[in-house]
């Protein structure tokens, strides 16, 4: 129990990883599937562990660990957690037992390898969520890649080679720059105190000057945007989205996504403060235009899963707006970064249930073009109301997650910037006519389609990782502080002191 | 208690959605009108302590809901007279509709979706009028917009249907914005959107020049709201066509209490509208154009819902108009009296279109007072309270607004309230006469069905017969010998702030009786004159005169058939364009434009990996080094 305790967040980093591993070892699906689902659901004990004893007054680190690695290059492993990733760390083990149920019953070739794919992206998440080193941050966002690619590549639709290409193309261009700026902030802050460290608890107290950190921060940004994916480099994601497996799609738009806005505020904003000024606009800019782009492009998408595709460039683009709405003092908005916190929760959440959705009628009829649909309420009643659900959901409905995101970014964002603000409260109604538009061609009228009116309601493995997230989206409208109390302090720390950023290790 | 209250229709709405999806009509209807009248006892008794205790608003701390930074927004109630009186309609003339709705929906093979929508829906109005911040009544106002889009939708497999649900929700999303942003506002220049701590600020001091400028634009934008889910100029698009759901719906939420959430809402806030003086003069133009243009298109309706459609939205711009003017109580008194008539107006046709096997086409109907004499009976009722018979509800509150416009608006606004108010006796009689007067049009089979529905049905008819007949007589105005107790009774809830109380002097200042008396002579001689034109017209059937008028005034009539053409302007300038746009947007400046570039870089860049590298490895290991070394020295340039 000592040593758990002491190395909880080790042990839920890389449990994914082992069991992954015990997967490539055994040849059998079964037990792959008993071993996923077993690993990911500990995994998500274990997470529970760190959610419960953390600390909800401080805004220190948390359950730090750290290992010596590279003692004479200063690369040390440090792992620990605060409020803002937090949250993160439990909706990603939060939605990766609900990915491998998704596929329990799945007749996909090469299934072990599929599920084992899946645990080895969750250790990827997780440790970059975790790591507190800038080598280490690195390495686990690039293994991310490497799980994800192999999904769409092998298990996607007829295009998967040519969207998992552009979409680690596109990533690896951003990553390559970060790696750079990474390595001169390396050598910056070696040759100001001689030390040679690349924790970013020291790199916090690195003092560069203005130019440097424009050109340090513009590399990390342009990263976390391709990353995000913020327009106008959103283009690989409804490729992606379309040619990966659903469990894919899952992932990729319920965590994967939201390492882009992390990005933003663990690293470019904390460390080069001084660039936030001048960037602060621009990316209000393209935040607001992706809002609106992305709402408008997904009104006119035919396949089910682009629009939700588009929908995500929508909806990150509140979240984007919401991470750096700078006040006129110089602070950022405590409202809209909590509201962006809780952005990415909610849109993983009610995203993650409609890329299931779509999967579960394009299994049963191999089609997602909104032509071939219609009039489904009568026939699948159940996973109408689940469609319903986890629309209200993403519209931010009132008494719903996405309701108190939106809400919150929008309220901070008029406080600093009011046009930005009214811009991006129209996709308010922007997210109500594409979302609905989408329900009613599912839907309702009447059922036009002989193969539809034999289509078969939710079974109940569906139901096992649908009701979930249905419930989530309400409970987290109705009580929020319930979520957000644990992240209060450590978002008011950022939203305040970011000028002079440091983050305290938490000793006990 | 009050929690109760509102936990009743919820529990409804989740036994009948959850549990008893698949039980046989009787039981769902039993549980929906159970946790009505359970919702209505509590209400009851929660408005006679608070009147016990001398009607005085107090705030009932709920749990803390949304807070972050410095905005918090507890889940508060406020209950106060205003929120009191809302109560008693909501669960009172809800229940009424439930019990109503049971004998409707007869011919449904199953009726817990419709119930636990219903219920949910009087859970969120719930939440709307007792909201103590503008948060949680945001959680009402959007809650009772997704009930009446699930249930204008309700026969969703017709695609129009389904359609018309969407129009209603989106249009009422253009107004919510407006609401969004209000709120927005009063935080940033108040700290808070609780309406009792905005009520204590307004009232303890006088606002400087800042703070009043933001309250312009706070009731600016609050009004936009109010358009949108009080179906005004210019967002009243949706309301006729919501006339899609089943007419227990039309009548409970598109008539007696949604659609008069932003009347409530600006009560509410009154003291920010004293205020905001152009904001007034804005409110009031708008509401008397709206009451004006609704009449219009209501003259020549055959459908008998869309008459009462363009009828509510009328007397909602009576509502309006009233705000406008200042004279909240007055407003507030006609949605009550105006929530009665119409309800039973709504229900009573919902009862002739069962009898014609849900034909809602007037000019198929006629005499059939003979078939349904109590319908007929209570429908009358319903008419002559609505065109403001003298005696009636309708009479007293009407006549309240068209007096309080006269002395806060001017003779103008005047002459629009009494026009209209001749046009609403006139479309009203035509109505009437149409329906139940004159030969029957209907062919042989539906007459030989016609026939009267049964107690179920019109048992809630007569109660609501009896409070519109009644009702009026909380605000007998003075001239006439009344003590207007009405008046009386909201007089706590309105607050004149006393830095602009010099504005507002005409409300309280007396005025001759006999301008008073001589204005109300008018305005009941022209609803005499309107009805005896319709009755000329059409008690026999219409008259053949008709088809000439129309003949001869062919344009204008085509205009008012057509609702002024709104919705194909609305669609040519506003739908269509941006959607061509968004088709743009994705088909040329995605595609094209930026994966053209993506790829193209891409291809650039495979020709010149090609032509460098001599043995031609093709490693995307080697590239990159040589693209991170390259940064690399670019990086170290700039910096040092």
């Amino acid at each position: 129990m000592e040593f758990f305790n002491s190395h909880v967040l080790s042990i839920m980093t890389f449990l994914p990883l082992m069991v992954a591993a015990a997967i490539f070892i055994v040849p059998d699906d079964k037990f792959a599937r008993v071993a996923a689902l077993g690993g990911s659901i500990l995994t998500f004990f274990v997470s529970l562990h760190v959610w419960h004893y953390f600390n909800a007054g401080s805004a220190k680190i948390q359950f730090v660990e750290s290992y010596v690695w590279m003692p004479e290059f200063g690369i040390r492993a440090i792992f620990g957690v605060d409020g803002i990733s937090l949250l993160l760390v439990m909706l990603t083990t939060a939605l990766t037992p609900l990915v491998i149920l998704s596929l329990w019953n799945s007749h996909v070739s090469n299934l072990r390898y599929f599920f084992g794919a899946l645990l080895a992206l969750q250790t990827g998440m997780l440790g970059a969520l975790v790591a507190l080193d800038l080598v280490f941050f690195y390495v686990f966002w690039e293994v991310m890649l490497i799980p994800m690619y192999f999904i769409i590549g092998i298990w996607g639709g007829a295009r998967r080679i040519y969207a998992t290409t552009k979409f680690i193309l596109y990533t690896v261009v951003g990553s390559l720059l970060m790696l750079a700026a990474a390595i001169v902030l390396y050598i910056s802050y070696h040759r100001q105190t001689g030390i040679y460290s690349t924790s970013i608890l020291d790199l916090y107290n690195a003092s560069l000057d203005t130019t440097t950190q424009l050109w340090l921060f513009g590399c990390f940004a342009l990263a976390f945007a391709i990353k995000v994916p913020m327009w106008p480099f959103h283009t690989w994601l409804p490729d992606a989205h379309v040619e990966a497996p659903t469990a894919g799609s899952v992932i990729l738009a319920g965590v994967l996504l939201k390492m882009g806005t992390y990005g933003f505020l663990r690293f470019a904003i904390p460390m080069f403060p001084l660039a936030v000024k001048s960037f602060a606009p621009i990316l209000v800019f393209l935040g607001v235009v992706g809002i609106i782009y992305g709402a408008l492009t997904a009104w006119v998408q035919q396949d089910a899963k682009k629009l939700v595709a588009y929908s995500s460039v929508s909806h990150l683009g509140f979240v984007v707006v919401g991470s750096v709405s700078l006040l006129a003092d110089g602070s950022l908005s405590v409202e809209a970064l909590t509201g962006a916190i809780y952005q990415m929760i909610n849109h993983g959440v009610s995203t993650g249930a409609l890329f299931f959705l779509v999967g579960v009628i394009y299994e049963r009829r191999h089609t997602r073009m909104l032509a071939d649909f219609g009039g489904l309420a009568s026939v699948m009643p159940w996973f109408s109301v689940m469609l319903i659900i986890a629309t209200l959901g993403s519209v931010g409905l009132p008494g719903t997650g996405g309701f108190v995101g939106e809400f919150l970014i929008l309220l901070g964002t008029y406080q600093s910037s009011p046009v930005a603000a009214v811009m991006s409260a129209t996709g308010v109604l922007l997210g109500a006519i594409y979302m609905l538009t989408l329900c009613r061609k599912l839907l309702f009228g009447p059922v036009t389609h002989d193969e539809n009116k034999k289509m078969k309601d939710l079974s109940p493995l569906e139901f096992s990782y649908l009701v979930p997230l249905a419930l989530l989206v309400i409970i987290m409208g109705v009580f929020p502080d319930f979520f957000l109390a644990k992240s209060k302090a450590s978002i008011e720390h950022l939203a305040k002191n970011y000028r002079s950023y440091s983050l305290a290790i938490d000793s006990h | 208690m009050i929690w109760l209250m509102i936990l009743f229709p919820l529990l409804g709405a989740f036994i009948n959605g959850l549990v008893l999806r698949k039980a046989p009509k009787s039981v769902s209807h039993a549980v929906a009108v159970g946790a009505m009248l359970a919702s209505f006892a509590c209400a009851a008794v929660t408005f006679a302590h608070l009147m016990g205790s001398g009607g005085e608003a107090k705030v009932i701390h709920g749990f803390p809901w949304i807070s972050a930074g410095g905005f918090s927004a507890p889940f508060n109630l406020i209950l106060d007279r205003l929120s009191g009186l809302m109560i008693l309609i909501v669960t009172g003339i809800g229940s009424l509709i439930h019990i109503y709705a049971g004998g409707y929906m007869h011919e449904e093979k199953s009726t817990s979706r419709f119930f636990s929508y219903l219920n949910l829906f009087v859970f969120m109005m719930l939440l709307l009028v007792l909201g103590d911040n503008m948060l949680v009544m945001f959680v009402g106002w959007e809650g009772v917009g997704l009930c009446s889009y699930l249930l204008i939708g309700y026969w969703f497999q017709d695609d129009a249907n389904a359609a018309a649900g969407m129009k209603a929700f989106i249009v009422n999303r253009i107004g919510d914005i407006g609401f969004l942003v209000a709120i927005f506002l009063t935080f940033k220049h108040f700290g808070t959107v609780s309406f009792s701590e905005l009520r204590e600020m307004v009232g303890s001091g006088t606002l400087d020049a800042i703070k009043l400028g933001a309250v312009g634009w706070i009731t600016i934008c609050l009004f936009i709201g109010a358009c949108g889910k009080s179906a005004q100029l210019p967002l009243f698009v949706w309301l006729p066509d919501a006339m899609a759901g089943p007419t227990p719906v039309s009548a409970l939420i598109h008539a007696a209490t949604m659609v008069t959430a932003g009347i409530y809402m600006m009560t509410r806030v009154n003291f920010l509208y004293y205020l905001a003086p152009s904001t007034m003069t804005a409110v009031a133009v708008v509401g008397g154009l709206t009451a004006f243009f609704a009449a219009t298109i209501a003259l020549v309706q055959n459908d008998i819902k869309k008459v009462l459609a363009y009828s509510t939205v009328s007397q909602l711009g009576y509502m309006v108009m009233a705000c406008g003017v200042g004279a909240f109580d007055a407003g507030v008194f006609h949605l009550l009296t105006h929530a009665c008539f119409k309800a039973l107006l709504f229900l009573g046709a919902g009862s002739v279109i069962v009898a014609m096997h849900h034909k809602q086409d007037m000019r198929e109907m006629g005499g059939l007072s003979k078939y349904m004499p109590v319908t007929h009976a209570v429908f009358l009722v319903g008419v002559l309270a609505i065109i403001g018979f003298p005696g009636l509800a309708g009479f007293f509150s009407k006549d309240e607004i068209l007096w309080k416009a006269f002395t806060g608006g001017g003779p103008a606004l005047w002459i629009v309230g009494t026009v209209t108010a001749g046009m609403t006796a006139f479309y009203m009689v035509r109505l009437l006469c149409m329906t139940f007067y004159g030969p029957n049009r209907s062919d042989h089979h539906t007459r030989e069905h016609l026939h009267e529905t049964p107690v179920m049905m019109w048992a809630p008819l007569v109660v609501l017969a009896l409070l519109s007949a009644t009702v009026g007589y909380l605000g007998v105005p003075e001239v006439l010998g009344g003590h207007n107790i009405f008046h009386h009774y909201l007089d706590p809830v309105l607050m004149i702030p006393a830095q602009v109380s010099e504005n507002w002097a005409f409300l309280t200042v007396h005025h001759e009786h006999a301008l008073e008396l001589g204005l109300m002579g008018a305005s009941v001689g022209v609803m005499f004159l309107a009805s005896g034109l319709a009755v000329a017209l059409y008690a026999k059937g219409p008259a053949p005169v008709l088809a000439t008028w129309a003949n001869s005034f062919r344009r204008t009539y085509d205009v008012l058939t057509n609702k002024y053409y709104v919705d194909e302007f609305y669609d040519a300038w506003i739908v269509r364009p941006l959607h061509d746009m968004s088709e743009f947007l994705w088909a040329i400046f995605d595609v094209v434009l930026i994966d053209g570039i993506v790829n193209g870089v891409g291809q650039v860049c495979a020709l010149a990996g090609g032509l460098a590298s001599f043995r031609m490895t093709g490693s995307v290991h080697r590239h990159s080094m040589v693209l991170v070394l390259g940064l690399v020295v670019l990086l170290f340039i700039l910096v040092v």
